[in-house]
């Protein structure tokens, strides 16, 4: 019962979700456990904490106690733009993203093999806007993407070394795609299109875990794609009067996929002091083809848009490593590490939305635990990204810079 | 020892900056020099845009858009013959400029359509001598101008019919008062405050024009031979001599295919739009020649006096029927079918063809003196095809298309401010390789496309 108030207390959080694209690959958002972001981001395979129900729901089971884990990263993303024809230079104006993992975890007195919890996450997602006027207006001047991924998960020990989990995945989100239109009112100012709506989606996710208890623990993930689709978004525009016939305002349909992310991690312990953990993420990015909005009313003006993604499946390594202190009762630990991750956007097809390259980034982090059952963390990460492109669609030709800062925070109850 | 390195490895994120530094560019002349910067052609330099001259045109000009540019490199302000900050803007025939608004036909029905922005233009501005010995013109943009009139002392003399008031205006003999009866050229004008160090040249377009204009029935185009004020040749070579002899660089653009010009294409050949009842009464009166109609998309009756006995015939596809046509008689009072469109009204296949032929004459000799001369060239050409093409300029479609093609102002023969920008560009473009210059290209974004009410 007492984990049910928190879990209260946690959807109030829950209602100020902010994500960012900085500190994505394409537009995913790796920051689901301090623990994990002071060490590149790795350790599915570290069962330290709940955020093993997001990681690996197998590592649920092995996680000693029931807790409860609240985190936050409030991203500072800046995105640089450099015209390559008239070097202008624009940037970014994004608000402060707080993405917050929620987690809570019980392990039953009576069945020790079985765990089962809840987690809210927030994996995918983006909010950038652009300054005003900049020379990229007509393909974007604001999108602010969320999902959210609320899981319920099971964890059951085959044995006292393997562990299986599944996880079922309801991801609610909402998009707001704001752009100017490259016709004019007669003061000279550009007209305005805005979409927004709220999307629903579901996936799974399953995980394999095996934890002999020695040198070496390892597990595989698999979290399904998710289809999140947008049944009546609204557009709204803002045209010259003499126009108004051509952009009718009302509902639209579209719908986005979120790749499926297959993970192998490993973590190796050679002492009881040290921890060397080590991720390979594969995500299914060539889901993300085409961006397709569907008007319910066309004109000569407003046809439907098939925007061409063609995102291709990456490959991202993540790593780290965590050094234990012990003083008494009271544990520090201490973690650094890092990632890199391949761009999903292939060349040509490079967008302002998601300005993304081929990234590697350093993270590194603390925990303390005051006492048996209270304990924080905190992490940082630091990226920068850049990336040259001339999109196909939009012919914007330029290079994007990319610098996020994610400073970490969590908290964790444990009984 | 290992804990220190630990230490090290835990600061390292904090290593990088909060934002992206800005980069520098470098920003460099080349082998030119910009310093006394002169553009020099007719109203597209001068910005003659929707059939007037207005000051806001004037400052979104094709030459002070590049000008503006080459400012990054050294190049002067831009001194114009500016009209009044009223904005009405002025066209030969004392009307203002165009603007789009809404106008009812001869059906009462109302739509977005080219109107006049006010009942006269600022006809003041052939009143009033613009120039300023202290703010001697660097911008030698006239609308009208061939050509073969830069030696022409004619083109300034208001006591002849056929002078230029756009130029009279402009000109250092300030309509010749108190008056010796001599008057000077363009040429003489450009050369009044030394030479400059630099040329933009963009003339030839003025010496076909008119001819396509007026349905190939007057204004005869420049010939390509003859003396210097007579054959389009001769006067280039002439202005080039001299500014070669005082080592002016220059850049100089081929004439483009005016013929793509939405002034030209706008209306279709076949836009003879019948129901069932108009088809069968135009059959009544056509069957008998052999001519016939459908339901549906019909060619105009044009008139051709060597088509037949009646010198009547339907247009042919290739043809043009110009923006002039009066669409209003086409609708109401059978214009174009009944009464065929007068020659004035179209090009027909053969007149297209000989102004194909005039102009590729000339951009060939245009070519060779950019060779021999070793000025920057610019091919207008490739502009305009890729504008008839269409084309997607960061994010913002654009096309040859009348108003809603977006780089045409509304006479559909001058470009509108985002289509000079985009024009200058090839300018600054054809500059930096020739000159191993690097100026940087403008944002044509920041210039206005077509504006609506």
């Amino acid at each position: 019962m007492r984990y049910q108030n928190r879990l209260i207390v946690g959807g109030f959080f829950f209602l100020v979700f902010w994500l960012n694209l900085a500190e994505a690959q394409g537009f995913q958002v790796n920051f689901q456990g301090q623990k994990q972001q002071g060490m590149g981001c790795a350790g599915s395979a570290l069962t330290q904490d709940a955020s093993t129900l997001f990681f690996n729901p197998a590592g649920a089971s092995f996680v000693s106690t029931s807790q409860v884990n609240l985190a936050s990263t409030p991203i500072f993303g800046n995105v640089m733009y450099v015209d390559s024809a008239t070097n202008e230079m624009y940037r970014t104006e994004n608000p402060v993203g707080t993405p917050l993992n929620l987690y809570a975890l019980v392990k039953p007195k009576r069945f020790h093999r079985l765990a089962y919890g809840l987690s809210v996450t927030t994996p995918f997602g983006s909010t950038v806007q652009y300054e005003p006027g900049w020379i990229g207006r007509f393909a974007i001047t604001r999108l602010s993407m969320k999902v959210f991924h609320i899981q319920p998960t099971a964890s059951f020990k085959i044995t006292d070394n393997i562990s299986i989990g599944a996880g079922f995945v309801f991801s609610p989100g909402r998009v707001n795609l704001q752009k100017d239109l490259p016709v004019q009112f007669n003061d000279g100012s550009f007209g305005h299109a805005e979409i927004s709506g709220a999307a629903m989606g579901y996936g799974y996710n399953l995980g394999i875990y095996y934890n002999p208890g020695g040198f070496l623990s390892a597990g595989l993930s698999y979290r399904s794609g998710i289809n999140m689709s947008v049944s009546d978004g609204q557009v709204a525009f803002a045209v010259p009067e003499g126009l108004a016939p051509n952009f009718p305002n009302g509902t639209l349909s579209a719908s986005l996929a979120l790749p499926s992310v297959t993970t192998l991690g490993l973590n190796v312990k050679p002492n009881a002091s040290w921890n060397i953990v080590a991720d390979i993420n594969y995500v299914g990015w060539n889901t993300y083809d085409t961006l397709a909005f569907d008007y319910a009313t066309n004109t000569s003006s407003l046809v439907d848009t098939k925007s061409p993604r063609m995102y291709r499946n990456i490959f991202a390594f993540r790593g780290g490593i965590q050094y234990t202190i012990l003083a008494k009762d009271k544990v520090l630990n201490v973690r650094f590490g890092g990632g890199f991750g391949f761009t999903p956007v292939p060349t040509g097809y490079v967008t302002p939305e998601t300005p993304d390259g081929n990234r590697a980034y350093f993270t590194s982090g603390v925990s303390y635990e005051f006492n048996k059952h209270f304990s924080l963390d905190a992490s940082i990460y630091a990226t920068k990204i850049t990336r040259a492109d001339t999109n196909l669609e939009t012919q914007l030709s330029g290079t994007f810079t990319t610098i996020a800062w994610a400073p970490g925070i969590g908290i964790n109850y444990n009984w | 020892m290992k804990r220190q390195y630990l230490y090290i490895l835990f600061l390292l994120p904090l290593l990088l900056a909060c934002k992206p530094k800005a980069p520098t560019h470098v920003v460099d002349a080349g082998t030119a020099d910009f310093t006394k910067f002169i553009a020099i052609g007719d109203g597209h330099t001068a910005g003659y845009m929707d059939d007037g001259l207005s000051l806001g045109g004037q400052k979104n000009s094709l030459g002070a858009i590049l000008q503006q540019q080459l400012m990054m490199v050294g190049a002067p302000a831009i001194e114009m013959p500016w009209m009044s900050d009223q904005d009405i803007g002025l066209n030969v025939n004392g009307l203002s400029r165009l603007i789009l608004g809404y106008k009812t036909d001869c059906q009462g029905i109302s739509s977005l359509s080219p109107v006049r922005y006010s009942l006269q233009g600022e006809t003041a501005g052939f009143l009033s001598s613009a120039y300023n010995p202290l703010k001697k013109h660097t911008n030698f943009g006239v609308p009208d101008l061939r050509m073969i009139d830069m030696v022409s002392t004619a083109f300034g003399n208001i006591n002849l019919p056929q002078h230029n008031a756009f130029f009279a205006r402009m000109s250092k003999d300030q309509f010749n008062l108190p008056g010796s009866g001599n008057y000077s050229s363009v040429q003489e004008n450009i050369f009044d405050g030394g030479y400059p160090t630099f040329c933009s040249i963009y003339l030839g377009i003025e010496d076909v024009l008119p001819y396509a204009r007026s349905g190939a029935t007057q204004n005869p185009m420049s010939p390509l031979a003859g003396f210097p004020g007579v054959g389009f040749e001769e006067s280039l070579t002439q202005l080039c001599e001299q500014l070669y002899a005082q080592n002016v660089k220059a850049v100089i653009a081929t004439i483009p295919n005016i013929s793509d010009w939405p002034f030209f294409n706008t209306i279709p050949y076949n836009g003879l739009t019948l129901d069932a009842e108009k088809a069968a009464s135009l059959n009544q009166i056509y069957n008998p020649i052999g001519i016939s109609f459908v339901v549906g998309a019909n060619p105009f009756m044009v008139l051709d006096p060597n088509a037949g006995m009646f010198g009547v015939r339907p247009a042919v596809p290739g043809e043009k029927i110009l923006l002039t046509a009066p669409l209003d008689s086409v609708k109401c009072n059978q214009m174009g079918s009944i009464f065929p469109f007068r020659n004035e009204f179209v090009l027909t296949t053969d007149e297209l063809a000989t102004i194909q032929l005039r102009i590729e004459a000339f951009n060939a000799v245009i070519r060779q003196k950019a060779t021999t001369y070793g000025f920057a060239l610019v091919e207008t050409g490739d502009f305009y095809e890729k504008l008839t093409t269409g084309f997607t300029y960061n994010g913002a479609s654009l096309s040859a298309k009348f108003v809603s093609g977006g780089a045409f102002s509304l006479d559909g023969i001058h470009l509108n401010p985002r289509g000079n920008a985009l024009l200058s560009n090839e300018f600054i473009k054809a500059v930096n390789k020739k000159f191993t210059a690097k100026i940087p290209l403008i944002n044509a974004l920041n210039y206005n496309a077509i504006l609506f009410p």
